[in-house]
Protein backbone atom coordinates (compact mmCIF):
# COMPACT_ATOMS: atom_id res chain seq x y z
CA UNK A 1 0.00 0.00 0.00
CA UNK A 2 2.71 2.57 0.58
CA UNK A 3 4.37 1.51 -2.06
CA UNK A 4 1.80 2.03 -4.63
CA UNK A 5 1.70 5.50 -2.76
CA UNK A 6 4.67 6.32 -3.07
CA UNK A 7 4.49 5.13 -6.95
CA UNK A 8 1.30 7.58 -6.79
CA UNK A 9 3.05 10.42 -6.31
CA UNK A 10 6.10 9.93 -8.36
CA UNK A 11 3.73 9.61 -10.95
CA UNK A 12 1.61 12.68 -9.99
CA UNK A 13 4.66 14.48 -9.52
CA UNK A 14 5.71 13.93 -12.87
CA UNK A 15 2.58 15.31 -14.26
CA UNK A 16 2.47 18.56 -12.02
CA UNK A 17 6.11 18.82 -13.26
CA UNK A 18 5.72 18.75 -17.13
CA UNK A 19 2.57 21.41 -16.96
CA UNK A 20 4.40 23.88 -14.89
CA UNK A 21 6.87 24.04 -17.54
CA UNK A 22 5.39 22.72 -20.53
CA UNK A 23 1.73 23.55 -20.13
CA UNK A 24 1.30 26.98 -17.66
CA UNK A 25 2.24 29.84 -19.71
CA UNK A 26 4.97 32.29 -19.01
CA UNK A 27 3.47 34.96 -16.90
CA UNK A 28 3.38 38.25 -18.17
CA UNK A 29 5.01 40.39 -15.37
CA UNK A 30 7.20 38.10 -13.51
CA UNK A 31 8.42 36.08 -16.36
CA UNK A 32 9.43 32.09 -15.70
CA UNK A 33 10.72 32.76 -12.47
CA UNK A 34 6.88 32.76 -11.31
CA UNK A 35 7.17 29.12 -12.14
CA UNK A 36 8.42 28.38 -8.48
CA UNK A 37 4.67 29.31 -7.54
CA UNK A 38 4.36 25.69 -8.09
CA UNK A 39 6.37 24.47 -6.15
CA UNK A 40 6.20 27.14 -2.97
CA UNK A 41 2.15 27.18 -2.39
CA UNK A 42 1.84 23.78 -2.88
CA UNK A 43 4.91 22.71 0.16
CA UNK A 44 3.62 25.65 2.20
CA UNK A 45 0.05 23.86 1.55
CA UNK A 46 1.08 20.82 2.62
CA UNK A 47 2.93 22.25 5.80
CA UNK A 48 -0.37 23.67 6.65
CA UNK A 49 -2.12 20.62 6.33
CA UNK A 50 0.92 18.13 8.39
CA UNK A 51 0.63 20.85 10.89
CA UNK A 52 -3.15 20.82 11.42
CA UNK A 53 -2.42 16.92 11.45
CA UNK A 54 -0.44 17.35 14.38
CA UNK A 55 -2.85 19.01 15.88
CA UNK A 56 -5.38 16.63 15.27
CA UNK A 57 -3.36 13.65 16.18
CA UNK A 58 -1.76 15.11 19.71
CA UNK A 59 -5.72 16.17 20.93
CA UNK A 60 -6.66 12.50 19.68
CA UNK A 61 -3.26 11.68 22.13
CA UNK A 62 -4.52 13.69 24.62
CA UNK A 63 -7.66 12.17 24.73
CA UNK A 64 -7.64 8.43 24.91
CA UNK A 65 -2.91 8.05 25.26
CA UNK A 66 -2.81 5.81 22.27
CA UNK A 67 0.71 5.47 21.01
CA UNK A 68 -0.71 5.02 16.87
CA UNK A 69 -1.81 8.84 17.51
CA UNK A 70 0.89 10.04 18.87
CA UNK A 71 3.34 8.37 16.01
CA UNK A 72 0.72 10.16 13.55
CA UNK A 73 1.31 13.28 15.24
CA UNK A 74 5.69 12.62 15.44
CA UNK A 75 5.62 11.54 11.42
CA UNK A 76 3.86 14.26 10.27
CA UNK A 77 5.88 17.05 12.34
CA UNK A 78 8.51 15.52 10.77
CA UNK A 79 7.36 15.63 7.45
CA UNK A 80 5.59 19.20 7.89
CA UNK A 81 9.41 20.57 9.12
CA UNK A 82 10.47 19.59 5.91
CA UNK A 83 8.30 21.09 3.39
CA UNK A 84 7.82 24.25 5.62
CA UNK A 85 11.98 24.38 5.10
CA UNK A 86 11.51 24.05 1.39
CA UNK A 87 8.59 26.53 1.10
CA UNK A 88 10.60 29.08 3.29
CA UNK A 89 14.41 28.25 0.98
CA UNK A 90 11.69 28.53 -2.44
CA UNK A 91 9.84 31.70 -0.97
CA UNK A 92 13.39 33.28 -0.40
CA UNK A 93 14.61 32.33 -3.92
CA UNK A 94 11.84 33.74 -6.05
CA UNK A 95 11.97 36.77 -3.52
CA UNK A 96 15.28 37.93 -4.81
CA UNK A 97 14.89 38.50 -8.46
CA UNK A 98 10.98 39.71 -8.04
CA UNK A 99 11.23 41.82 -4.54
CA UNK A 100 14.64 42.55 -4.76
CA UNK A 101 15.73 40.93 -1.36
CA UNK A 102 16.22 37.12 -0.19
CA UNK A 103 14.58 38.06 3.25
CA UNK A 104 12.48 40.53 4.97
CA UNK A 105 11.36 40.64 8.30
CA UNK A 106 7.44 41.18 7.46
CA UNK A 107 4.93 39.45 9.03
CA UNK A 108 4.19 36.42 6.55
CA UNK A 109 7.78 35.29 6.38
CA UNK A 110 8.59 36.36 10.24
CA UNK A 111 5.88 34.10 11.11
CA UNK A 112 6.16 31.36 8.68
CA UNK A 113 9.90 31.24 10.51
CA UNK A 114 8.60 31.24 13.54
CA UNK A 115 6.53 28.03 12.88
CA UNK A 116 9.54 25.99 11.55
CA UNK A 117 11.35 26.57 14.58
CA UNK A 118 8.85 25.82 16.85
CA UNK A 119 7.92 22.86 14.86
CA UNK A 120 12.08 21.86 14.94
CA UNK A 121 11.50 22.76 19.11
CA UNK A 122 9.12 19.85 18.65
CA UNK A 123 11.41 17.35 16.64
CA UNK A 124 14.46 18.08 19.21
CA UNK A 125 11.79 18.17 22.72
CA UNK A 126 11.36 14.26 21.81
CA UNK A 127 15.10 13.28 21.02
CA UNK A 128 15.60 15.06 24.53
CA UNK A 129 13.21 12.47 26.89
CA UNK A 130 13.97 9.17 27.33
CA UNK A 131 10.99 8.10 28.64
CA UNK A 132 8.62 7.59 25.52
CA UNK A 133 5.13 8.15 27.50
CA UNK A 134 6.24 11.28 28.85
CA UNK A 135 8.06 12.99 24.97
CA UNK A 136 4.18 11.98 23.67
CA UNK A 137 2.47 14.16 26.19
CA UNK A 138 4.79 16.45 26.44
CA UNK A 139 5.04 16.86 22.51
CA UNK A 140 1.15 16.47 22.25
CA UNK A 141 1.08 19.74 24.14
CA UNK A 142 3.95 21.89 22.14
CA UNK A 143 2.16 20.19 19.12
CA UNK A 144 -0.96 21.87 20.01
CA UNK A 145 0.48 25.35 20.67
CA UNK A 146 2.88 25.30 17.57
CA UNK A 147 -0.32 24.52 15.34
CA UNK A 148 -2.41 27.66 16.90
CA UNK A 149 0.25 29.46 15.17
CA UNK A 150 -1.33 28.48 11.93
CA UNK A 151 -3.81 30.79 11.19
CA UNK A 152 -1.80 33.33 12.36
CA UNK A 153 0.43 32.64 9.50
CA UNK A 154 -2.33 32.66 7.11
CA UNK A 155 -4.09 35.62 7.94
CA UNK A 156 -0.83 37.71 8.45
CA UNK A 157 -1.09 38.95 5.20
CA UNK A 158 -4.63 40.64 5.89
CA UNK A 159 -4.01 41.69 9.81
CA UNK A 160 -0.56 43.36 8.77
CA UNK A 161 0.77 45.63 6.17
CA UNK A 162 3.45 42.71 3.95
CA UNK A 163 5.70 42.81 1.23
CA UNK A 164 4.03 39.43 0.36
CA UNK A 165 0.85 39.18 -1.70
CA UNK A 166 -2.30 37.86 -0.16
CA UNK A 167 -3.53 34.19 -1.35
CA UNK A 168 -4.98 33.82 -4.64
CA UNK A 169 -6.94 30.73 -3.97
CA UNK A 170 -7.58 29.88 -0.46
CA UNK A 171 -9.86 33.07 -0.28
CA UNK A 172 -13.10 33.66 0.18
CA UNK A 173 -14.97 34.11 -3.02
CA UNK A 174 -13.36 32.78 -6.51
CA UNK A 175 -9.60 32.03 -7.79
CA UNK A 176 -8.63 35.36 -9.26
CA UNK A 177 -5.91 33.46 -12.06
CA UNK A 178 -5.93 32.19 -15.27
CA UNK A 179 -7.59 29.06 -15.87
CA UNK A 180 -4.41 27.31 -17.09
CA UNK A 181 -2.09 28.74 -14.54
CA UNK A 182 -5.17 27.23 -11.46
CA UNK A 183 -4.97 23.70 -12.90
CA UNK A 184 -1.39 23.93 -13.23
CA UNK A 185 -1.30 24.50 -9.37
CA UNK A 186 -4.01 22.56 -8.14
CA UNK A 187 -2.60 19.04 -10.36
CA UNK A 188 1.19 20.54 -8.37
CA UNK A 189 -1.05 21.00 -4.60
CA UNK A 190 -2.46 17.28 -5.19
CA UNK A 191 0.64 15.43 -6.00
CA UNK A 192 2.84 16.93 -3.26
CA UNK A 193 -0.07 15.98 -0.61
CA UNK A 194 0.20 12.46 -2.06
CA UNK A 195 3.85 12.82 -1.47
CA UNK A 196 3.09 13.81 1.88
CA UNK A 197 1.13 10.83 2.87
CA UNK A 198 3.50 8.39 1.22
CA UNK A 199 5.89 9.89 3.92
CA UNK A 200 3.68 10.12 6.74
CA UNK A 201 2.56 6.45 5.87
CA UNK A 202 6.40 5.46 5.73
CA UNK A 203 7.61 7.37 8.71
CA UNK A 204 4.03 6.03 11.34
CA UNK A 205 5.86 2.27 9.69
CA UNK A 206 8.89 3.02 10.53
CA UNK A 207 8.15 4.32 13.92
CA UNK A 208 6.40 1.23 15.26
CA UNK A 209 8.85 -0.68 14.02
CA UNK A 210 11.92 0.71 16.11
CA UNK A 211 9.04 0.74 18.83
CA UNK A 212 8.75 -3.27 18.05
CA UNK A 213 12.75 -3.27 18.07
CA UNK A 214 13.13 -1.12 21.08
CA UNK A 215 10.89 -3.12 23.24
CA UNK B 1 11.72 40.90 -16.53
CA UNK B 2 14.17 38.84 -17.19
CA UNK B 3 13.27 34.91 -17.15
CA UNK B 4 16.04 34.20 -13.98
CA UNK B 5 15.96 30.45 -15.10
CA UNK B 6 19.18 30.35 -12.41
CA UNK B 7 16.60 31.11 -10.00
CA UNK B 8 14.15 28.39 -11.20
CA UNK B 9 16.37 26.02 -11.13
CA UNK B 10 18.03 26.38 -7.60
CA UNK B 11 14.60 26.57 -6.13
CA UNK B 12 13.53 23.13 -7.80
CA UNK B 13 17.38 21.82 -7.27
CA UNK B 14 17.02 22.10 -3.92
CA UNK B 15 13.67 20.91 -3.87
CA UNK B 16 14.75 17.68 -4.71
CA UNK B 17 18.24 17.41 -2.78
CA UNK B 18 15.46 17.78 0.99
CA UNK B 19 12.81 15.62 -0.56
CA UNK B 20 15.45 12.79 -2.10
CA UNK B 21 17.75 12.89 0.87
CA UNK B 22 14.45 12.83 3.22
CA UNK B 23 13.44 9.73 1.33
CA UNK B 24 17.02 7.91 1.39
CA UNK B 25 17.37 8.43 5.25
CA UNK B 26 13.34 6.92 5.32
CA UNK B 27 14.56 3.88 3.28
CA UNK B 28 18.08 3.62 5.05
CA UNK B 29 16.40 4.01 8.10
CA UNK B 30 14.09 0.70 6.85
CA UNK B 31 16.49 -1.19 5.88
CA UNK B 32 18.78 -1.26 9.23
CA UNK B 33 15.27 -2.04 11.18
CA UNK B 34 14.68 -4.62 9.14
CA UNK B 35 18.51 -6.05 9.54
CA UNK B 36 18.27 -5.65 13.34
CA UNK B 37 14.85 -7.51 13.49
CA UNK B 38 16.33 -10.60 11.49
CA UNK B 39 19.30 -10.37 14.24
CA UNK B 40 16.90 -10.31 17.04
CA UNK B 41 14.94 -13.09 15.70
CA UNK B 42 17.70 -15.32 15.24
CA UNK B 43 20.02 -14.15 18.67
CA UNK B 44 16.47 -13.42 21.03
CA UNK B 45 19.64 -13.27 23.61
CA UNK B 46 21.17 -10.02 21.89
CA UNK B 47 17.90 -7.90 22.69
CA UNK B 48 15.95 -6.54 25.40
CA UNK B 49 17.85 -6.66 28.95
CA UNK B 50 21.87 -8.31 28.47
CA UNK B 51 20.87 -9.95 31.26
CA UNK B 52 17.94 -12.11 32.78
CA UNK B 53 15.90 -10.47 36.02
CA UNK B 54 17.30 -11.90 39.15
CA UNK B 55 13.27 -13.94 39.63
CA UNK B 56 13.92 -15.82 36.31
CA UNK B 57 17.53 -16.94 37.04
CA UNK B 58 18.74 -20.78 37.99
CA UNK B 59 19.94 -21.17 41.17
CA UNK B 60 23.16 -22.56 41.37
CA UNK B 61 23.41 -26.57 41.43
Amino acid sequence: MTRLLGWLAALALAAGTVMGFGVAPREATQGNVQRIMYLHVPTAWVAYLAFGVVLAASIAYLARRRPGADRVAHASAEVGVVFTGITIAAGSIWGKPTWGTWWTWDARLTSVAILFVMYLGYLLLRGMIDDAERAARYCAVLGIVAALNVPLVHFSVYWWRTLHQPPSVLKPGAATMPTAILATLLVNVAAFTLLYVYFVAKRVRLLRAESEVLA
Amino acid sequence: MADHWNFVAAAYGLAILVLGGYWRRLVRKERELMTAGVQRSRHPSLSGHPRSEPASRHPLP
